[in-house]
Formats: structure tokens, sequence, C-alpha cells
């Protein structure tokens, strides 16, 4: 009976608490392609969060209903004791010793102390205020806002310079044109979803231009296409895509986007730009971030433009 | 005819005569019809913004329901309608109660009852017109400010002049709680609103940007303090321990936890701006004070779970007390999430994320949605003398609000997180992994139908709740004046011996009200003034110049449509966002922002550096049907911007407005504004046009896109012109 009688409350705040868990089982489940540091944060955080309000629970909760009938259950003696030491309660039935002569309406009010771990969390709370006002203000012992984002890019840059020096970064230098049919694929799927709101599904051009005939704005062939995507064209609105598609992705792109030339899709826009022809190096514009109309290549005489590896001899920018 | 047999009889027996009186039910009954009322207004139109999110065809292209304006009607809804009225309800009724007293002015408390109303039908017009000032939970434009604030002296009025003639030596806890409520919300409304009105329904806020946006989060994080918090406090000091009946727990508590809190959490406010240009001692100090407001504001929850004790056989019993216990532990919770949050490592996970929004409705939600129904459920009995027509609705209630809450909370927690984690997730090669914005937002949509469910289910229950009340009224009589008598009292006036400092402070409420106005103010005004007046807070950029006038009136349509509620225009420095968005914000970067727009969600991506990013025929397209351009997206369409005209009859005053604020035009130049105004728009219109969107130069599409490929161009000038 008794026991029946004190499960309620507990289940309900419980079932309350559930969320908790399933919310922790849930990052767990998204971890899997995130980096475990922030994860880590995260959980703990919550876990955390989660022991606490239990702690409270358990200790404001605890087993008074078993007091106030005189029948105390065996296991919960020590920590009945525990308890007691933590909050330093007068007991229910010694209340009428402690209560205050004010009435509201009814209500009246205990002169029971302060618990002894509210002051504890508080006391520490201040500590903890003091010594991280030293230590970001005082000592600067830890990175403010901007030095910490300075750091952040300096891994960044070192973890780059890495990837180059062992090769694994394609750039405008060293990319070549791929022509298997699953770099294709890839080139194609990237296409669909990030260039056809401007160039049209099929690359017949709509506010950009047409990529499917002869004629290049920034130069044909897969180094200046490469470029022309890396970079962007920000005065035209072709945005830098270096921060949204990684080099790999850009070469598929690009080799997508030069293996549907002379595709002819209807509604084509007109040409725009030179007739662009791969002939030799000289021809490929290697961009600089600043020059918003690098790239522009000659006409020559020749036709295809279809181009295998263009070695690159110099930065050459064109005005 | 019994009242006087009383009497007499006492003076017979040389009883110390008691004094007859009445407690007014009638204000309560009203605010209580009112609460109701626009709790399902509220959080009806919370459902409907909860939808279009998944699907936005849901403004049937109709600007006046659009998420951007009916957003900030379900935030002044829920707060100043809903809990405004609660608050409200509470107050009168506990006041009149532990002052043994009638309400000081019956025509007061009538005037303050449709002055409040008036107040919320005008935000319920004004704010899906679009007339906003953009400033979140103080959206309101400046003639309703000044009705706000007029209203609100006459409630403090009112409630003065009640505890003046109580008849009851000291003032009870709750009363602390309702002084400190009452002269913090008038001076945050105050200092917050202050604005130069452009016209009638128009204005600018005196602050810009940094500056702004410190004020109005001073505002923000205090009225959550002060509105959803101290009030709430307060009528849980009188509703739970009657409805337990039992004494509340600690005396000692209650003042230690009162006067901590209201010192500590005005000075929080910075932690709605970690990382961004706020300078960072500022940051710092809003970080630090949101930890040591953990135990201040646990010491409510300790002092009412506490005070269950030897009645949790009765929580299981009756419904209120269910209400409150959870209201209580949600209370700890949020107000332990809180400070966590504002830890820098993890604010920079949750901040303009869906974790945000989950927190809030855990107080929102739990602490005030389910005190308020404990209320409901044990004041609407007794003003109409019966008791409650079904425990078993109020049992179904009860469930199906925590579901609510559990299915809500869960799944924003769950958005909230995974959407920041893509967000700042770079691959091997050192990119984003989630480069397109809206793949993160994609992942999310699952998260977002289930928050509406649970939304849903929440406002089942208060309807629920509402028929299971009204059939209790109908029950019963009402009983407009409540007769009580309580003997008069003489309240010395000098401290008495022995006579503790904090008891005799509690029979003096005018000192008490000017101790407890000091001990607020003293945070705001360390923040505050500093961030003013010390110049190499907000280090100016030479490169940076006012708006041009097409693109002050696109910005006026940007406030005006909300984009701010869902894009931010704060660039944090961190990696993730810098590769993402461009250059990190700078303070100088706002010094002619008025009012500031960096806002505090991002359901689409960050702003900042907009300008120039795209053509704009794009902005064109994307504006006149956001899927043609980006596929996925859950932005609403904006057809009426290529249909209407922009206001250039307005001009002038804003040029002059924005003069007097400190924006350096030239003095003349609001006679010629608008022909430079026209010029810029013919040049866009004709790059539209030439693009093949055929749209006139005089429609408001051709100011907003101006607007928007003006910013963070600013300091893109100065490198160019430095290299």
């Amino acid at each position: 009976m008794l026991k029946n009688k004190i499960k309620i409350p507990n289940k309900l705040i419980i079932s309350l608490f559930t969320f908790t868990g399933i919310f922790t089982s849930n990052i767990y489940a998204q971890a899997k392609d995130n980096s475990l540091d922030t994860y880590g944060q995260v959980a703990g955080l919550l876990v955390l969060l989660g022991i606490l309000i239990m702690f409270i629970l358990i200790l404001v909760l605890g087993d008074e209903k078993y007091k106030d009938t005189g029948i105390a259950p065996k296991k919960s003696a020590a920590f009945a004791k525990f308890k007691q030491r933590l909050t330093k309660a007068v007991p229910i039935e010694k209340e009428s010793e402690i209560i205050l002569e004010d009435d509201f309406d009814g209500i009246r009010e205990l002169d029971n102390t302060v618990p002894p771990w509210f002051n504890y969390l508080f006391y520490g709370t201040i500590v903890f205020a003091v010594v991280y006002m030293l230590v970001f203000h005082v000592f600067n012992i830890k990175p403010l806002m901007l030095d910490e984002y300075i750091g952040e890019l300096k891994a960044a840059e070192i973890q780059r310079e890495e990837l180059i020096k062992t090769g694994a970064l394609i750039n405008e230098n060293t990319v070549t044109l791929l022509v298997d049919e699953a770099s294709l694929a890839n080139g194609k799927s990237a296409f669909t979803t990030n260039c056809v709101p401007c160039h049209g599904p099929a690359g017949e051009g709509t506010v950009g231009p047409n990529l499917t005939d002869d004629f290049w704005i920034h130069g044909g062939g897969i180094k200046n296409v490469f470029t022309t995507i890396k970079n962007g064209v920000p005065a035209k609105g072709m945005i830098s895509w270096s921060s949204l598609l990684n080099p790999k992705k850009i070469q598929e792109v690009s080799s997508y986007v030069i293996s549907i030339h002379g595709t002819n899709p209807p509604n084509g826009k007109a040409p725009e730009g030179e007739k662009y022809v791969s002939t030799d190096s000289t021809k490929t514009g290697i961009g600089k971030t600043d020059s918003l109309k690098t790239g522009t290549t000659k006409i020559d005489s020749s036709k295809t433009n279809k181009v295998k590896t263009e070695p690159v001899k110099t930065d050459t920018m064109k005005k | 005819m019994i009242k006087e047999l009383t009497h007499e009889q006492k003076q017979q027996f040389g009883v110390p005569s008691m004094e007859q009186f009445s407690y007014d039910n009638l204000i309560v009954k009203n605010f209580a019809i009112a609460t109701m009322v626009w709790a399902v207004v509220g959080m009806l139109v919370g459902v409907i913004i909860a939808i279009q999110l998944y699907l936005p065809a849901l403004n049937l292209n109709f600007q006046y329901i659009t998420y951007g304006r009916i957003r900030p009607l379900h935030t002044n809804g829920v707060i100043f309608a809903f809990v405004g009225n609660a608050i409200f309800m509470g107050i009168y009724y506990s006041l009149q109660r532990v002052c043994k007293a009638r309400m000081f002015s019956d025509l007061l408390s009538k005037i303050h009852f449709w002055g409040w109303q008036l107040i919320i039908v005008c935000a319920a017009v004004m704010l899906p017109a679009g007339l906003t000032t953009s400033k979140e939970y103080a959206e309101l434009e400046w003639p309703v400010d000044i009705l706000i604030a007029l209203v609100w002296v006459i409630f403090a009025i009112n409630m003065f002049g009640t505890i003046a003639k109580r008849r009851e030596k000291h003032m009870y806890v709750a009363v602390w709680f309702y002084i400190a409520t009452v002269v913090t919300v008038a001076v945050l409304h105050i200092v917050n609103s202050i604005e130069l009105p452009v016209s009638f329904l128009k204005s600018y806020s005196v602050y810009a940007g940094v500056q702004d946006a410190l004020v109005q989060w001073w505002y923000g994080h205090n009225a959550v303090a002060f509105f959803l918090t101290t009030p709430y406090l307060g009528m849980m000091y009188y509703f739970l321990p009657k409805a337990a009946n039992r004494p509340v727990y600690s005396y000692k508590l209650s003042i230690i936890h009162f006067w901590a809190l209201i010192f500590i959490y005005i000075w929080a406010g910075p932690h709605h701006l970690l990382y961004t240009a706020l300078p960072d001692w500022a940051q710092s100090l809003g970080t630090v004070f949101s930890i040591m407001l953990i135990a201040p504001s646990w010491g409510g929850m300790i002092n009412g779970l506490l005070t269950l004790r030897g009645a949790w056989d009765k929580v299981k019993e009756d419904p209120v007390l269910k209400f409150m216990v959870v209201a209580v532990t949600a209370y700890g919770m949020a107000t332990f999430e809180g400070p966590m949050l504002s830890l820098k490592n993890v604010n920079a996970i949750a901040h303009y994320t869906d974790w945000i929004v989950s927190h809030v409705h855990v107080g929102a939600l739990g602490w005030n949605g389910f005190l308020t129904f404990g209320m409901l459920y044990w004041l609407i009995p007794r003003l109409f003398n019966t008791s409650l027509y079904s425990k078993k609705l109020a049992n179904l209630h009860f469930w199906i609000g925590t579901l609510g809450i559990i299915f809500y909370v869960t799944a924003m927690y769950w958005a909230g997180i995974a959407q920041s984690l893509m967000w700042k997730q770079f691959t091997a090669e050192g990119i984003l992994q989630y480069p397109n914005f809206l793949t993160t937002t994609q992942e999310i949509i699952p998260m977002y139908v289930i928050r509406s469910i649970g939304g849903a289910m929440f406002l089942t229950g208060v309807i629920i709740m509402i028929y299971n009340l009204y059939k209790t009224a109908k029950l019963g009589s009402f009983m407009a004046n409540e007769a009580a008598e309580a003997p008069a009292i003489f309240i010395e006036k000098k401290k008495g011996s022995g006579e503790k400092i904090h008891r005799f402070l509690e029979k003096k409420p005018m000192k008490f009200a000017i101790l407890a106005t000091i001990v607020v103010l003293i945070g705001g005004l360390i923040e505050i003034i500093p961030t003013f007046i010390i110049k190499s807070n907000v280090p100016t950029i030479s490169s940076v110049h006012p708006y041009t006038p097409l693109e002050l009136q696109g910005r006026d349509i940007y406030i005006r449509e909300g984009c701010n509620t869902c894009h931010s225009q704060m660039i944090r420095p961190f990696r993730s966002e810098t590769e993402r968005y461009g250059e990190y914000s700078k303070a100088g970067e706002f010094v002619y922002d008025h009012p500031f727009l960096w806002g505090s969600k991002r359901t689409g991506p960050d702003l900042q550096r907009e300008g120039n990013k795209y053509p704009n025929v794009w902005h064109y397209l994307h504006m006149q049907d956001p899927r043609s351009i980006s596929p996925g997206s859950i932005m609403p369409a904006y057809p009426w911007l290529e249909k209407q005209d922009i206001d250039i009859a307005g001009t002038e005053a804003k040029i002059n407005t924005l003069r007097k604020l400190g924006v350096p035009y030239p003095f003349g130049f609001e006679n010629t504004a608008n022909d430079s105004l026209q010029r810029q728009a013919d040049k866009i219109a004709a790059d539209l046009q030439k693009n093949g969107a055929a749209v006139e130069s005089n429609k408001e599409i051709v100011a907003l896109i101006a607007y928007l490929q003006r910013l963070g161009t600013d300091i893109q000038v100065t490198k160019s012109a430095v290299k």
C-alpha cells in the first residue's frame, strides 16, 4: 500500500526526465561522422544535467512520506543521515518549534536553515566566476575569441600544407581532366545540386552562360574551368565554390562541364565570351582571387577544346 | 446582516475591532478568462508557424500570415497576453489575501485590465501588418510602447496602494517578488524602448549596432527574469503552500535567494551575445553572472519542493499539485541549462540553433504553462464556490501536456545539436562537409514535424482545461465580492530593538522597492555605460558609410517582413562560419544600424556578407519563389514585394530622423534623397530587366535587393583599397 503511494510522484517526475536519456542516445546515433570532441562536451553536459536533477529530486522527494507515517524503510537509514547532513532540515514532527508567527492567508513559514549544499553550490559558482575573470582578463591564460580564431586558422593552414605536400589536395596546377564514368556521374550530381539554378539543367545557360558551346568567358579547358569554379567571378554573380566543394568535387564538376560540350541542348543561351581552343599552356589563365576578369582566353584557330593535361608554366594573369 | 452582528458581538466582548472588507474576485475572474483566451490564440499561432517551417506554402502567399510577421505574434501572444494575464490574475488574487485588503482601486483595476487587453489587440493587428521595431519581445511600435508604460504605472499604483493599506504587518515573500517585478519591468521596458518616431507607426531605436544589441539583450534576458520568473516565483510562494496546505520550508532561504536572484540576473544579458562583436569583457561578465545564477534560481525550486515535504501523497491525488511539481522541476532544469548555455564552448554549439528554442520552451511550457494551469485549476473552483468538474479531464490534460512538452523539447534538442554539428563539420581536406546550408535544414525537417505535434498536444491540453473549467463555472455560482475581515494594524515607524533588519524592511514597502531598484540597476549600469562612452569598445571603420536612401527603404522592408527572425547578420569568429559566410562581423560595421539586426536564430543562413554574393536576378527569383532557385528551401515566397510600391513619401522623414540620431547624412540631403533613390533603383531594375525579370524600379523588391547587395560590403571596399 505504502509503496504504491510513493511510486506515483516519482514515476511522474522520472517520465518527465526520460527525454534526457532519449536525447543522449540520439547524440550517439548522430555521432558517426562528427568529431567526438564536441559530442563528448554535449553528451557530458547532458549527463551532468540529468544526474544533477535526479540528485535534487532524490534529495527533496526522498522518503518524507515514510517519516510522516513513522514507518521508516530499513534501507534508507544511511541515506536519511546523508540527506540530513546536506539539508540540515528540522524533521517534520518538530516543525512546530520553528514555525514563524506570521500567518499570511493561512500560509505559515518555517525557519529552517538554508541547506548547506545550497551554500556550497553558491560559493562554488562565485569562486568559478572570480577564477574565470582572472584567467581570461587578468592573467590572459586562455585566449579570447579573436585569438582563439587565429589559432583555429593556423591549425587549418598547417593541416592544409600537409595535404598539399602529400599530394592529397588537388589545385589548379595539378588538376587533370577525368573521363571515367564514375567521376563524371559524381560531377553530374554535384552539377545538378549546385549549378543548375544559374546554368540550367543541361548547362544551356539561364542566369549564367551556356556551358555547352565553344565560347568561354573565363577560358575553357580543365584548368580554367577548375579555376573559375574554385575562385568564382563575384562581380558577375558566380560565387567562389572553394569553401563549398572540395577540390576533388570541383575536379569532377569541371570534368563533367567539359564533357557536356557540344551537346547543344534546347533553349541554349547565346554564346558569350571568346571561342576557346585548347592549345598550349600560355592560354590557361591561372587566376588570383582578386583579378575578376582573369582567365579570359584568346581565340585560337584550332577547334577542339577537350583538354587532357596542360602543363602550366607561369602564373599567368590576363587583363 | 451577519457582518454587523459579528461586529457588535466583538465590541461587546472587547475583542480588538475587526474591519470588514471584501476581496475583488471579479478582476481575478476577468484576468483568468483573458489568460485562457489568449493562451489558445498564442499557442495556435505557435502551432501554425511550427507547421510553416516544413510547409512554407502555408502562408498561402498572403503577407499577413507569413512566418516572419507572425512569429513575433506568437512570442508576444504567449509572453505578454497569456503569461501577462496569468501574472495579473495570480497577483490580484494573492496580493489581496496576503495583504488582507481589497485592491487599492477598483477603477484602476478595471483600467489595467482593459488597457492590457487593448495593448494585446494592438499587437495582434500591428504585428501581422508588419509594424514592428524588430527588437525581440519589444517589437511593438512607439505608441503602443507608451500605452504599455502607462498601463504598467497604473498597475504599480494599484499594487503599491494595496500594499500600503494592508492589514498585515509584514509583506509576505510573494509580495517581495511582485515589487521586484513591477519596478524592474518598468525600467527595462522604458530603457529598451527609447526610439525616435519617424511617423505615427514607425520609429528608429536611438541606439545603434553593438549598443543597441547590448541594451536589447539586457532587456530580453531580463524580460525572462522579471516577467517570466519573478512574478511566477511570487505566485508559487502563494499557490503552492496553499494547495499543499504546508508551511513554506525556509524563510531564510527565501530572503537569500530573492536578493541574490534580482541582483545577479540583471548582469547575465550579454550571454545572448557570446562570440559576437560585443567587447570581450562584457561577454565574460555575462558568462560568470549566469553561472552564479544557478544557486539563486534553484533556491526557488528547493523552497518549493521542500515545502511539499510530507505532502507527496497529495501530489498523487491532486492535479493542481501535479502541475505545480512539474512546473517547479521544469524551472529547475531550465535555470540549470541556461547557465550551461552561457559557457563559451556550449554556446558555440547552441547559439543560433533550435537548442535555444527548446530551452525556452522548457521554461515557457513547463514552468509558466504548468504553473498557470495549476493556479487555474485551484482558483476557478474557489471563485465559483464549487469543486472541479472533472478530475479525470484534469489528469488527461496533465499527461497530454507533459507528453507534448517531451515531444517538443526532445525534437528541438536533437534538431539543434544535429544541425549545429553539421554546420561545423569539416572534411579531411579541410573544407566544409555540408557547404550547402539547405542540407542541414533538410536533415532536421522530421524534427520540425515532431515539434509541431508536441505543440499541438500541449494546445489540446489547454482546450481540455478550458472545457473543464467552463463546466466547473457552470456548476457553481460566482461571488464577485468575497467578504473578509481582519483587525486593523498599526505599523511602527522605527525599527524596534532586536528586530532583524529584513523583518523591518518587510514592513516598509517603499524602502523595500527603492532598495530592490538599486540592487537591480547596478548590473545594468556597469555593463551598459562603458559600452556607450568608452570608444575602444566599438572601433570605427572608415569605409563604413550610411545606407543610401534605397538601401534604407530596403532595410525597413527587411524589418517589416521580419527577415531577422530566421536570418542572422552576425558572423562569429569561427573558421566554420568564416568559411561558410565570409569575414567575421566587426563592431564598427554596425554604427549606423538603428536598430541592429543581428538576429538570434539561423533557420536560414547568415546574411551579414550577402552583398555581391549573387546577381540581382538571383535575389529576384529567390524572393518570388525560393524553391525555384534553392530546391528544398523552407523560406516562404514574397510575391507581394514585386507588386507593392516603395514608400518614397517617407524617405525624407527617415533621413531626418536618422540624422538626429547621429547618422552623418549631409544637411539638405533629405531633399534630394528620392532622386538618389530613383537613380539607384533604375540601375537595379535595368539590370533585372536585362536578365529577364520584368520589374519596375518603384517596386519594393528593388529596394530590398539594394539592401541585400549592400550587406557586409563596406569592409570589402577597405580591403581592395588597401591593396
